[in-house]
């Protein structure tokens, strides 16, 4: 496993190197931003089972954020993407307070609403975010020195962004801290006859859940150089979510293979965005169906089987 | 602490569901060190009780302490940390984790390492492990089901799976284990062996209070035994006197006096 993580990662490296078709990276980009944003849905939802609809907007908070402390403020964008991380998870502790409150269901509507909300504000605070039109013009980030424009330079900063957020959160995903997540998800009342206090792990995972998309939605706002209300469509919670749930919820390794497959496929098909929502449409529908833990789910079931019948003998 | 000073009292407890009294003016008193049998016919505020004792149910009117504190309206994660843990009559495991996970999980909140050692994998967090790991061990041996250590509990039977909620709930050593129907379709030569555990923990130094069905079991175990009938306390002894007191038999067993 670690070979195997370590051969991509090299692999993805130096794919810069040997493939030059700016069409090629800019797909990598995209995968990048789209493996953190769905791992980091992982955690709230596969984790701890709390449908996140404000996923979406704690995306598209973070590109408005980074992209305005920039433009408006004057800071630099590598103080600006960490700082909308910040404000993105203080937002999700202030949401995720009321959201908690009553149960699953209220937590699932609750998100919506704030996701529309966010939608109404980017659209209708003109002053602030220029409304519909957008803004574009979103200058180039420079690392010492050496501008960060193309595709060639982005692929690398969304490669070095995801692997250092992946391993944050694969070492999230197998500690204690995501045990006790899976222990809430499975009974809470258990959980709690045992000490452990739900609203406290509820409020972690979805700040942190907010911190790693509010990062990746700033990146791709300043990989497509203009930000507009269209980065809340919800193609991309969409797409988050399926593969989440093809991957399997709450497996890092399920997401993150799911995830790859999902950005990389409809491209190599040269699927268009419509098309591409019926594909994701189908592989949703298949896998609720015949596998409704996903990927990851399916191999533990397999697994689970094989062992069942060995205690039996 | 005070040996005078009783390791539980319920005091006045009420309960009522939509105007029905589910336990109405309960009162009893737990000694530390002790196995208290908890008995009654069903319906009668047994596991409504210990809702409210353990923070699941809040009570409508009564207090509750523990070692002298006042638990009443705490919460139950709060209730647990100050050492009184319960478990659930319908069986309440980690399904998806195997045995040893289980444990280990019971173990967690109790062990003082935080969020930053868990995520850093700091030696402090390294050694709470091995601790509970030891512990563990010697739970799963106790309630036979080493063959399952690492094996999603998913896969047990009924009474399996209550064995190892019984062995979760002693985990982090509680100063009192409230047990909801610990034996209720565990096989028979198993229960004589939980006996001998419960027992030999008793020596221990651990508090129990045990409400079963099965009546041996209790008798056998508890030195006293309370009894329950249309949520209030009937009566409560030694267990020879209950068994032979006309009332307990007529309200318990039915048998008219
Ligand atoms: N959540 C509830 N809602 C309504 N009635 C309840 C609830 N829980 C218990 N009761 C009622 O309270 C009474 C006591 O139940 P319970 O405490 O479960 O008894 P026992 O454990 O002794 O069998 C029963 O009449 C039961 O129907
Ligand atoms: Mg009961």
């Amino acid at each position: 496993m670690p070979f195997l993580a370590v051969t991509v990662v090299a692999v993805a490296a130096f794919l810069p190197l040997v493939v030059t078709s700016s069409y090629i990276l800019s797909v990598g980009v995209t995968m990048f931003l789209y493996l953190v944003a769905a791992m980091s849905l992982n955690v709230i939802y596969g984790l701890l089972g709390l449908l996140s609809l404000a996923h979406i907007a704690f995306w598209g908070i973070g590109g408005y954020f980074t992209v305005i402390a920039v433009m408006d403020l004057g800071l630099s964008f590598w103080v600006a993407l960490p700082l909308a991380g910040l404000f993105a998870g203080v937002v999700s502790i202030a949401v995720g307070f009321p959201a908690l409150r009553l149960n699953r269901h209220s937590f699932v509507v609750v998100t919506l609403i704030f996701a529309l909300l966010t939608t109404l504000v980017a659209r209708d605070w003109v002053s602030l975010t220029r409304g519909p039109m957008g803004i574009p013009g979103i200058p180039s980030p420079y690392f010492f020195g050496h501008e960060i424009a193309g595709a060639y330079s982005f692929y690398y900063l969304a490669g070095a962004f995801a692997l250092v957020s992946l391993l944050l959160l694969y070492l999230f995903f197998t500690s204690r801290i995501a045990d006790t997540m899976r222990a809430i998800n499975q009974s809470e009342d258990l959980a709690r006859s045992q000490g452990v206090n739900p609203t406290a792990y509820k409020l972690l995972a979805f700040f942190l859940s907010a911190f790693f998309t509010a990062m990746a939605g700033g990146i791709l706002a300043f990989n497509q150089r203009v930000i507009d209300p269209l980065i809340f469509d919800f193609f991309f919670m969409q797409a988050f979510l399926i593969m989440v749930i093809v991957g399997g919820r709450g497996s890092f390794v399920g997401v993150l293979v799911a995830g790859a497959v999902m950005s990389i496929l409809p491209e190599v098909l040269r699927f268009s965005v419509d098309l591409r929502m019926v594909l994701y449409g189908l592989a949703l529908l298949a896998f609720v169906t015949w596998a409704p833990n996903g990927l990851a789910g399916w191999i533990r079931e397999r697994r689970e089987e094989r062992l069942r019948s060995e205690l039996r003998q | 602490m005070n040996s005078a000073t009783p390791l539980l009292e319920v005091e006045g407890l009420r309960k009522s569901f939509a105007g029905v009294h589910a336990v109405d003016n309960m009162s009893f008193s737990v000694a530390h060190n002790t196995i208290t049998g908890v008995i009654g016919p069903n319906g009668s505020g047994k596991s409504t009780t210990i809702d409210c004792i353990s923070g699941f149910q809040r009570p409508n009117a009564g207090r509750i302490r523990l070692d002298g504190r006042d638990i009443t309206r705490l919460t139950p994660q709060k209730i647990a940390k100050a050492g009184l843990i319960r478990t659930f009559q319908t069986v309440h495991i980690y399904e998806a984790m195997t045995l040893r996970e289980n444990l280990l999980q019971a173990a967690r909140p109790f062990q003082a390492s935080g969020w930053v050692a868990d995520f850093l994998r700091l030696p402090g967090m390294r050694r709470e492990v091995d601790a509970a790991m030891v512990r563990a061990d010697e739970l799963v041996d106790m309630i036979g089901l080493r063959k399952y250590y690492d094996a999603p509990t998913r896969i047990l039977s009924y009474g399996q799976k209550k064995l190892v909620a019984l062995a979760a709930g002693l985990m982090p050593k509680p100063r009192l284990l409230v047990l909801d129907e610990p034996v209720a379709g565990v096989n028979p030569t198993r229960i004589r062996e939980i006996e001998e555990v419960i027992l030999n923990l008793h020596a221990a130094g651990e508090s129990f209070i045990i409400v079963e069905h099965n009546v041996e079991f209790v008798m056998r175990l508890c030195e006293r035994v309370i009894v329950f009938v249309g949520g209030s306390k009937m009566t409560e002894g030694d267990p020879k006197s209950v068994q032979q007191d006309a009332r307990v038999l007529e309200a318990y067993l039915g048998i008219p006096a």
